[in-house]
């Protein structure tokens, strides 16, 4: 053999053996003619083992790979027939009994007279590769789960016009479009455009001069209905980093805003609690001095006109004394404490406050069933009583006409007791019964709507429920049941 | 004569009929408007039961309340007071050692009804 054939043998020889990849050399039935050293290494297995077995025995050795065998030996079969190169991934068993990812190439070896007398497969082992490319997908799946997981955030992205290109995360759930409905439309819909600084056009701006917009405002639902969120708009940038239109986050703040209206009551009721103790104090004391005296003079000698008008100013002055009684008592807010609650008294209690914001021209009758020895209901007397008036104000305001308000109370099943509040007002609208008990939904102009929401809350702490039956120009029952003690 | 009351209220029409209607339940009465003067009253004579109202300019009808109960345990002390039944104010009164507790909410006849209740009560436990 001469130098040169020699050299490059040994330059062969050592290209073949220090690649970083598998190579084999297989004969024309697949079995291993040659492999290098790297094929050893992956694989653990002995040298003197490889040469002259089948490669897919022996690469996809084991009872589970059976199915692996058939399938490589169908892309074998193919590349033969076909004399022409073939891609394809596939796992086998390292020396320590890991799963590796390889990527094969598989080129058969053409004779002069063009027949297939061999083939050569490289493989190479992309297990780190795909391991990271699989960790990123988890990573983005994960996030994309936690995202939609998080149901109190709606993303949606526009173009620079405003239309919407994107609608996701929670944004179905939070808004009640169906992506498809909505998508290509103006996000202008999503938006209170009364309201100034609400009104997408000014977002838009906002965001193009100052790059962000960040607020708590209102977006709205399909049906109209607001959601109480904090909008963040930033710019959407494309690839090539150019501005190409606006990305949405709302997060649905109604919770906080409930618990924040709610610790503002409990607040203002403190504050009312106190300033109707000084102003009770300020009452009594006069009094006291006009019950007294009329009813000191009422033992003198003095006509019996006289001592008849003294008793009425004695009666007039008991009657205030009792009713700055009852505010005193309504406006201390004590602790929650869940005690046996006699609903009719405590129904009869605010009676007389619900009726104070009844205009004199309007003529409301009230008409009360109450069940005898009705047994008492597990509840906070305070919070109970708050419900019972919300209703019945209501019930009065829904009738600037005058009308009906009907209090029935009653035993159901000898383990509740329930409690109906009935109005002939105007009713309410049937596609908005399902929301009435939701936050900031209101009928009212100059309501709040958290009366209904903060009156379901306070019964289902009680593990009571409440309905509404209500039906246009008839009027609404409201159904309390409380269980008993 | 039934007792002899010491009346503190600061109202002067307030403890001139608290004067007249417990006169005419033969109590010897005397009055005055604040918790300072009740306490230097009581350094000179003897009473059988005071009659206190809780809201006082200067020091408070519970702080007079306080100091009577440093020098005299046994002395009838029912507290009167415009805020009416105050679950806060009837505690501390009670913590304070009084011994009965009127709102001037209630009616007249029950107030004196009531006063004389606590004051036979405290009375006999002397």
């Amino acid at each position: 053999m001469s130098t040169a054939v020699k050299e490059d043998r040994e330059i062969l020889h050592e290209l073949l053996n220090n690649a970083g990849v598998i190579i084999i050399y297989l004969d024309i039935n697949g079995n291993i003619i040659f492999c290098n050293k790297k094929t050893d290494e992956i694989t653990g297995l002995s040298h003197r083992n490889i040469i002259g077995a089948d490669w897919l025995k022996t690469l996809y050795r084991g009872n589970s790979n059976i199915i692996k065998q058939d399938m490589f030996k169908a892309v074998m079969d193919e590349c033969m027939r076909h004399k022409r190169e073939k891609d394809f991934e596939g796992l086998i068993l390292d020396s320590d009994n890991n799963e590796r990812i390889i990527s094969w190439n598989l080129t058969p070896v053409l004779a002069e007279n063009k027949e297939v007398r061999a083939s050569i497969l490289i493989g190479q082992d992309v297990t780190k590769i795909r391991e990271a490319g699989n960790s990123a997908k988890n990573i983005d799946q994960t996030l994309k789960d936690i995202l939609f997981g998080l149901k109190e955030y709606a993303l949606y992205v526009t173009n620079l016009e405003g239309n919407i290109t994107y609608f996701g995360m929670g944004s179905e759930t939070m808004l009640g479009w169906n992506k498809k409905e909505i998508v290509f439309k103006h996000a202008g819909m999503l938006h209170n455009n009364k309201e100034a600084e609400n009104n997408l056009n000014f977002i838009l701006e906002q965001v193009k001069s100052s790059g962000k917009y960040e607020k708590e405002t209102a977006l709205l639902t399909k049906s109209g209905d607001p959601v109480a969120v904090i909008l963040t708009v930033n710019k959407f940038l494309d690839s090539d980093g150019k501005h190409s239109g606006y990305i949405f986050i709302a997060r649905d703040i109604t919770e906080i805003k409930k618990l924040e209206y709610q610790a503002f009551q409990a607040e203002k009721l403190a504050a009312l609690g106190l300033l109707s103790a000084g102003i009770a104090h300020e009452i009594n004391n006069p009094l006291l001095v006009i019950s007294g005296r009329s009813t000191l003079l009422a033992k003198e000698q003095l006509s019996q006109k006289i001592k008849d008008d003294l008793a009425l100013i004695n009666e007039q002055a008991e009657r205030i004394q009792k009713m700055v009684d009852r505010i005193l008592k309504f406006s201390q807010k004590t602790k929650i404490a869940f005690e046996a609650v006699d609903v009719n008294e405590a129904i009869d209690f605010i009676l007389p406050f619900a009726q104070y914001g009844n205009l004199p021209n309007v003529k409301v009758e009230i008409k009360k069933y109450f069940a005898k020895d009705l047994a008492p209901a597990r509840g906070d007397l305070h919070q109970l009583q708050e419900v019972f008036l919300n209703l019945i104000i209501n019930a009065y305001q829904s009738m600037p006409e005058g009308g009906v308000i009907t209090i029935t109370t009653n035993s159901f099943e000898n383990t509740h007791a329930i409690i109906q509040i009935k109005d002939t007002g105007t009713g309410i609208a049937p596609e908005h019964l399902k929301d009435v008990f939701m936050p900031f939904y209101s009928t009212k102009n100059e309501g709040k709507g958290l009366g209904l929401s903060i009156c379901y809350n306070i019964i289902k702490n009680h593990n009571g429920s409440i309905e509404l039956d209500s039906q246009i120009g008839r009027g609404s029952a409201f159904t309390i049941k409380l269980p008993f003690i | 004569m039934l007792y002899k009351v010491l009346v503190v209220d600061d109202e002067a029409p307030v403890r001139d009929l608290l004067n007249d209607l417990l006169r005419r339940e033969d109590c010897k009465v005397c009055i005055c408007g604040s918790g300072e003067e009740a306490l230097k009253i009581l350094q000179e004579d003897v009473f059988d039961v005071v009659l206190l109202d809780i809201k006082l300019p200067g020091i408070s009808g519970l702080e007079v309340l306080k100091n009577i109960r440093d020098t005299n345990k046994n002395l009838p002390v029912i507290m009167i007071t415009g805020f009416g039944y105050n679950e806060d104010l009837i505690n501390r009164s009670k913590e304070f050692g009084c011994s009965g507790y009127i709102g001037k909410n209630m009616p007249v006849a029950q107030i004196i009804t009531t006063f004389k209740q606590f004051a036979k009560c405290a009375k006999s436990g002397e």
